[in-house]
């Protein structure tokens, strides 16, 4: 291939990149490209069934479901994997605790001043499975969806810009503290420091990081608060949005109520038990 | 209201002084200038003279952002400083700032959208930003970098980007702060190239930088700083062969400081060259052995 046919091929790239923001922003999936909020609505309301609904069959069933919205939403892989480990790390410890603690009857076993009974069992399983269907909606939601996309949709619904600003600004700063503290603590290590090495090194090496980590982004947010208000961010005529979100379609508004009619009657059913 | 030939002047300061809060001494000491509009203002001085809280004070960042004790008679485009609304000077007056590390807004995902953030927050319309942000990012030669992660780029990189982003605004007063201290040469020239495009467009250009020897080529006017006040300001051909410039501290373009050198070695050339080709056509001169003159071009 020629420099010219190369340059061509690159020049029809970026023109197909550019005209990208001429249409709906699309992840390429029917599961992610619906609107955040109507997402958010739909995995709230599987935490609202799970938490509502008394045993383990609706926590259950929820964390399920869930794994196979991951599934069809084509992030099945990550998300399990860190479904699983959440289970593993927090969901097994939750379960032991409450089994050994919660008391009931009948005993199973004892050991030392632990009774474990079959009610406790019980009880450990549905708090650990409610708090895993939980942190699975929130998991799965920023799995699912790019939070600009998620500050889009709120923006469009009259939060303001600052608002949103501020959120998604939040989870940059989480990776440029990370950024900048691996920067100094290379400048350290350059300089003869011991960073690695066992745990206690480690932490006896990274606590003195701390400070210049978060002095420097706070000395960097005056700057980039100049920086903003450089762009126009204070100014009062309505911003306009160079990506755009799809038109929010009929079967998805279904969907949605669906959803939230069957949280109502999960917690309806809580109040009133009929079932 | 302050007028220049019928229009009103872009800045007037008169007996200026600021002081930033917690600080003793004044950032700026009795400054007193004129800036006509339509032209490449140059300011020259060493480090912690005051160009970058000039920029600041033109730009209403002092006082509205930076606090501190502000002193004298400050005008911008023929109105009070305090009576600018923040929000209307941001509109007004575009400012790209010396850190290109804090000039990325850090919130999206390509340089494209990062460029295109001052049109969203101006509310200009999809189509009309999408053909603007096109237009400066060829025009600054950006095509590469356009799907790039803003927060992924090298300094100078950024430093392009926070420039461009100004750009698309299409203000028609800009201050700008150092905007090549991360670049290399080339990627200046193309800085300095884009900014005399504006210039000749008609726009307003305040423009601090180390790099004389660039500003020799483009500038209308040199303003020089030191310890907080002006020290000299007019044509930059008057000031880069002043001996104010050298009390100043600052080194004067290489071409001028060779005929000086000349000059004391009794090899006087034929006028003080500032440019490249103004010391070919000098030097050139003096081989041919043409009878000395003034420089008339």
């Amino acid at each position: 291939m020629s420099a010219d046919q190369d340059r061509g091929g690159a020049a029809i790239r970026a023109e197909d990149f550019i005209d990208g923001f001429r249409r709906p922003a699309t992840q390429g999936n029917r599961v992610r490209d619906m609107n955040p909020i109507s997402v958010f609505l739909v995995l709230g309301s599987l935490a609202v069934i799970a938490v509502a609904v008394p045993g383990i069959v609706a926590p259950s069933t929820v964390c399920v479901v869930l794994v196979l919205i991951s599934l069809a939403g084509g992030v099945g892989r990550p998300f399990i994997g860190n479904f699983s480990r959440l289970f593993v790390a927090i969901g097994l410890l939750l379960f032991v605790l409450r089994s050994a603690f919660a008391g009931g009857t009948p005993v199973l076993f004892t050991i030392g001043a632990i009774t474990v009974s079959m009610e406790g069992v019980l009880e450990g399983l549905r708090f650990a499975l409610v708090v895993m269907a939980i942190s699975g909606t929130v998991t799965l939601y920023f799995a699912l969806i790019p939070i600009k996309y998620s500050m889009l949709a709120l923006e469009l619904k009259g939060v303001t810009p600052r608002a949103t600003y501020v959120l998604l600004a939040a989870f940059q700063a989480i990776t440029d503290l990370g950024k900048n503290a691996r920067v100094i603590m290379d400048a350290q290590k350059a300089r003869g420091i011991e960073t690695e090495g066992n745990f206690v090194q480690r932490v006896r090496a990274f606590v003195p990081v701390l400070a210049p980590v978060f002095l420097s982004a706070i000395a960097a947010t005056e700057e980039k608060a100049i920086a903003l208000d450089a762009r126009a961010f204070n100014s009062r005529v309505n911003h306009s949005h160079l990506v755009t979100l799809r038109p929010t379609p009929a079967w998805e508004v279904v969907f949605v109520a669906i959803a939230i009619l069957c949280a109502v009657v999960a917690c309806a059913g809580a109040v009133v038990p009929w079932y | 209201m302050r007028r220049c030939g019928g229009a009103v002047v872009l800045v007037s300061l008169h007996d200026v002084r600021f002081t930033y809060a917690f600080t003793e001494g004044p950032a700026l000491d009795g400054v007193t200038l004129e800036l006509e509009p339509g032209l490449l203002h140059g300011v020259v001085g060493m480090n912690a003279s005051g160009k970058s809280t000039l920029c600041a004070l033109i730009r209403g960042v002092v006082p509205h952002f930076h606090e501190g004790t502000l002193e004298g008679d400050v005008q911008v485009l023929g109105r009070d400083l305090s009576d600018w609304d923040p929000a209307d000077l941001s509109q007004t007056i575009g400012c790209v700032f010396d850190n290109p590390f804090t000039q990325i807004s850090g919130i999206k995902d390509t340089v494209f959208e990062e460029i295109a953030i001052g049109l969203e927050n101006l509310g200009v319309p999809r189509e009309a930003m999408i053909q603007r942000v096109k237009e400066v990012v060829e025009r600054l030669g950006l095509q590469a970098l356009i799907r790039k992660n803003p927060n992924e780029l090298s300094g100078g990189q950024r430093q392009k980007v926070a420039f461009a982003s100004i750009i698309a605004m299409d203000t028609d007063f800009i201050v700008i702060d150092e905007p090549t201290s991360q670049l290399d040469p080339e990627a200046s020239e193309e800085i300095f190239g884009v900014i005399d495009q504006l210039r000749r467009h008609g726009k307003s250009v305040v423009l601090v930088e180390h790099k004389i020897d660039l500003l020799a080529r483009y500038a209308d006017s040199i303003v020089v700083m030191k310890e907080g006040r002006v020290v000299m300001h007019g044509p930059t051909r008057d000031v880069l062969t002043s001996d104010a410039l050298l009390d100043a501290n600052v080194p004067p373009p290489e071409v001028t400081a060779l005929a000086r050198d000349l000059a004391d070695a009794g090899k006087e050339l034929p006028f003080m060259p500032i440019t490249r080709s103004e010391a070919y056509q000098a030097i050139s001169r003096r081989m041919e052995g043409r009878p000395r003159g003034h420089h008339t071009a």
